[in-house]
């Protein structure tokens, strides 16, 4: 098991790397600068080459690359220009918001999407099924942007169950974090629990016709311990893929949720970022929420690892 | 001799003063004001942001030594008052006694040199200073500012709340750009800034209202803190200000979309609050390139144009025609050049295009998604020029591409750049002109080269000696500007901001003020 995480982790280094140079380069190659930003609408060149001439932002494109890589083989991703701290403490200001949200829609597309799609792979053909898989392909086709709009106006507007934005930290009032995150994480969810719904059926339904599992019901096995100890526990090797799939979806989906519920995580930061051609940021926080992504992918690997023995004796 | 250069600022008091009988005390103290802000804020140093944004919260915390009444006239804030001497080369100000900052210490001339130092090194607008040769404190209350040569504009130009000079405790004149703590002498201290989320701020019970006043004027006057907290929640989608202004969530907000304000209008719950003149929506010619370079082929745009339809486009039906480059409330406003706004004329314009150098070439209206009245402008007048003949083809990027673009001298990107100018108009005539003379003319000459004519009359506009004489100056500059084809300006945009019922006391201005605003029931 040692073995599969050391392999993981050292075949991660080249995918940081490159994502790295890739976000420097990219950033450096579109035009705009955090000058403009600053500077505001009413920007004049001299306001905007003095505010260049300030940040540094005038130095050659080797020798400021030069400077990022030397900061970060010494730990440091650089200050932010637009807000002014360290790019690690902006980040994990916000890590919490996102982590938050996509936990708790996590927790949601589990439920909804491995549950619905269970019951619809038993009840294939039925009533049941066709409900299931109906209500599926509406969370799929269904933009988070406009279930979330539609959520405000019925809960927040209409019947004032919830608040229609806002932020709330969970360790300050868990009670208004969960009020707060409610709408935005069934709107991410809605998408995520529709392709998991259907991925799950489909995977239960390919199982369920195997030999193994009629052997197990011919031995007369009662038919809880069929479906949950022989199916389930072989579907869930490629629903395993999909989720750790779904959980970068999360994380980069969460953009629109949090700009339409007024979260501030991540992904607004890096949003504004790049709209602020705030360089350091983005580059610092893009690695960093890479290496989040690639820990989530070793955690699946690990995952397979522990459902699979043959993954751990390749 | 000195001449004691109290009349405008005895004129505002007046002004203020006849408002209202008596000076202004709350009707109701207490309660939190949740104001909903559609930009995120990145930081609130006000000497180093030329945002909106920052300007909307941190105003609200920070003063300077003068700053502008509510008809944008300079009057002092932290000065008690202020003295040119007869050559017009020293400028001493007296400061306003027991003024304290919110970490309790009282504000002395220390202070306000040093905040002129910190300024004078990253200050945006340190640019102002280029004919100042020093400043100095003599005594705890007396600050002089020495020029190198008489500059009739500078009280104006220090008087600007596009990124003011704004008075901090020395303690923090190295803080570095971005980075200033936010302790002022604002009726208003920080309580809390989360980026991305909300700036909460609350009442400092230690400001003291500047007595030369009897009410709230422009971002001066008698200012009381009445709201126990004010938070400036960010909510950027507009949706959702609404939603939150409808469930109460939020008090007052800005930017309400006007479909969703005609939908307000019968809501007993919500007061609209149209804010006009917000900006000039103005598209800008690159003069260094063909064909706009071309007076003929400009002037065929200009009579192309026709400006109720681009303006009902940019802003869903809130605006006001509007010409030229000041709004009819201000002492500086003119009517100059009429004659070439609003022509809509295409056979005007099929024949300037006739005698002009055109081809037939691509015409790039170079313009960004980031700001819809923008794009949408840039859309009508792409229909409007192609409907004469002209090829004009639209390049849309995301805002600072399009600045930088727009900037690069004898850029071959773009025709026309779209933008819209909000505070310099508001701040009067002569920042506003500044966007003509290089470095950076707007109508990016050749070379950056100034057109001669445009400089000669700005240096009227800087050097004349009365209001009246440089008003003057300004008429004839934008008449010059509008005949030369150098700027589009189609009209003001209204930006409407809206409050529950209960708030009292809001009204409109360049940003959203807190002092003197209480909460009913």
């Amino acid at each position: 098991m040692i073995g599969v995480v050391l392999r993981r982790v050292a075949s991660a280094m080249p995918v940081l790397l490159i994502v790295s140079l890739i976000t420097f380069s990219l950033m450096r190659l579109i035009p705009g600068d955090p000058a403009a930003a600053i500077a505001g609408l009413a920007a004049t060149p001299q306001m905007i080459a003095q505010i260049r001439a300030d940040l540094g932002l005038d130095e050659p494109f080797l020798v400021q690359m030069a400077s990022w890589y030397g900061n970060l083989l010494q730990g440091s991703l650089g200050r932010s220009i637009l807000l002014g701290k360290p790019v690690v403490d902006a980040t994990f200001e916000r890590l919490p918001v996102t982590l938050g949200l996509s936990a708790y829609a996590m927790v949601l597309t589990l439920l909804i999407g491995l549950l619905s799609g269970i019951i619809a792979a038993l009840r294939q053909n039925t009533m049941i099924d066709q409900i299931a898989m109906a209500f599926a392909m509406i969370g799929i086709s269904l933009p988070s942007f406009f279930l979330g709009l539609l959520m405000i106006i019925l809960f927040a507007v209409h019947l004032g169950w919830l608040p229609s934005g806002g932020y709330v930290p969970f360790w300050s009032d868990p009670w208004g974090w969960f009020r707060a995150m409610t709408m935005p994480a069934v709107s991410l969810a809605m998408l995520q629990a529709g392709l998991l719904a259907r991925i799950t059926r489909s995977t239960m339904l390919e199982v369920l016709r195997q030999d193994y599992i009629r052997t197990a019901r011919a031995k007369g096995l009662p038919p809880r311990r069929v479906i949950f100890r022989h199916a389930l526990a072989n579907a869930l090797i490629p629903i395993t893929t999909v989720i750790g799939i779904i959980i970068s979806l999360m994380i980069s989906g969460s953009v629109v949720t949090e700009a339409l519920f007024s979260l501030p995580g991540i992904g607004q930061l890096l949003t504004q970022a790049v709209l602020g051609r705030d360089y350091p940021m983005v580059q610092g926080g893009l690695l960093l929420v890479t290496a989040l992504l690639v820990m989530v992918n070793i955690l699946v690997d690990v995952a397979y690892a522990l459902l699979d023995p043959r993954v751990r004796y390749e | 001799m000195q001449r004691f250069l109290g009349v405008a600022f005895a004129a505002a008091t007046l002004a203020a003063g006849s408002a209202a009988a008596a000076t202004f005390t709350c009707p109701r103290t207490g309660g939190d004001l949740v104001f909903g802000q559609e930009a995120n804020i990145n930081s609130l140093d006000q000497m180093t942001s030329n945002t909106i944004s920052t300007r909307n919260i941190a105003m609200n915390m920070f003063e300077s030594l003068m700053t502008r009444d509510e008809n944008n006239n300079a009057i002092p804030e932290l000065a008690e008052s202020y003295e040119e001497s007869a050559d017009k080369l020293t400028y001493t100000f007296k400061l306003r006694q027991g003024v304290k900052f919110h970490n309790g210490k009282e504000m002395t001339s220390a202070d306000v040199l040093a905040s002129f130092d910190r300024y004078g090194r990253v200050g945006l607008f340190r640019s102002m200073f280029d004919q100042v040769e020093g400043w100095s404190a003599p005594d705890a209350n007396t600050f002089v500012i020495r020029m190198k040569a008489p500059q009739p504009t500078f009280i104006e130009l220090l008087s600007s709340f596009s990124v003011p000079v704004v008075i901090i405790p020395a303690e923090l004149k190295d803080d570095p750009p971005q980075q200033l703590r936010t302790i002022g002498t604002g009726a208003f201290q920080l309580v809390e800034f989360v980026p991305g989320s909300h700036v909460r701020m609350r009442r400092y019970d230690g400001y003291k209202p500047n007595t030369r006043f009897e009410q709230r004027t422009g971002f001066g006057g008698y200012k009381v803190a009445c709201l126990d907290t004010v938070t400036f929640r960010v909510v950027t989608e507009a949706s959702a200000r609404v939603a939150g202004l409808e469930t109460g969530e939020l008090q007052a907000v800005e930017d309400i979309p006007t479909k969703a304000a005609a939908a307000m209008r019968n809501n007993r719950n919500i007061t609209l609050l149209p804010l006009e003149n917000w900006w000039i929506q103005i598209a800008l010619p690159n003069t260094a390139i063909a064909p706009t370079n071309d007076l003929n082929f400009r002037k065929a745009v200009q009579a192309a144009l026709g400006m109720e339809d681009i303006m009902d486009a940019a802003t869903d039906g809130n605006f006001r025609l509007n010409v030229g480059f000041q709004y009819p409330h201000q002492a500086s406003f003119s009517d100059a050049g009429k004659e070439t706004y609003n022509i809509n004329d295409p056979a005007v314009a099929k024949r300037y295009l006739a005698q002009s150098s055109y081809k037939g070439e691509p015409v790039i209206l170079l313009t960004n998604r980031d700001y819809p009245p923008m794009y949408n402008s840039a859309l009508v007048m792409q229909q409007q020029l192609q409907a004469v003949g002209i090829k004009a083809e639209l390049r849309v990027v995301d805002w600072p591409t399009s600045v930088q673009m727009s900037q690069k001298v004898n850029s071959t990107e773009f025709n026309f750049f779209f933008t819209g100018w909000g505070t310099q108009p508001a701040l009067g005539a002569l920042p506003t002109m500044q966007f003509f003379v290089a470095p950076g003319a707007q109508y990016r000459p050749r070379d950056d080269k100034d057109d001669p004519d445009v400089l000669a009359l700005f240096r009227e506009m800087n050097t004349l000696a009365t209001e009246a004489e440089r008003n003057q100056a300004f008429a004839r500059m934008q008449k010059l500007v509008l005949e030369r084809a150098y700027a589009f300006p189609f009209g003001a945009l209204t930006k409407i901001q809206a409050s529950r019922a209960n708030v009292k006391g809001f009204v409109p201005f360049r940003i959203p003020r807190m002092a003197n605003v209480w909460l009913e029931n």
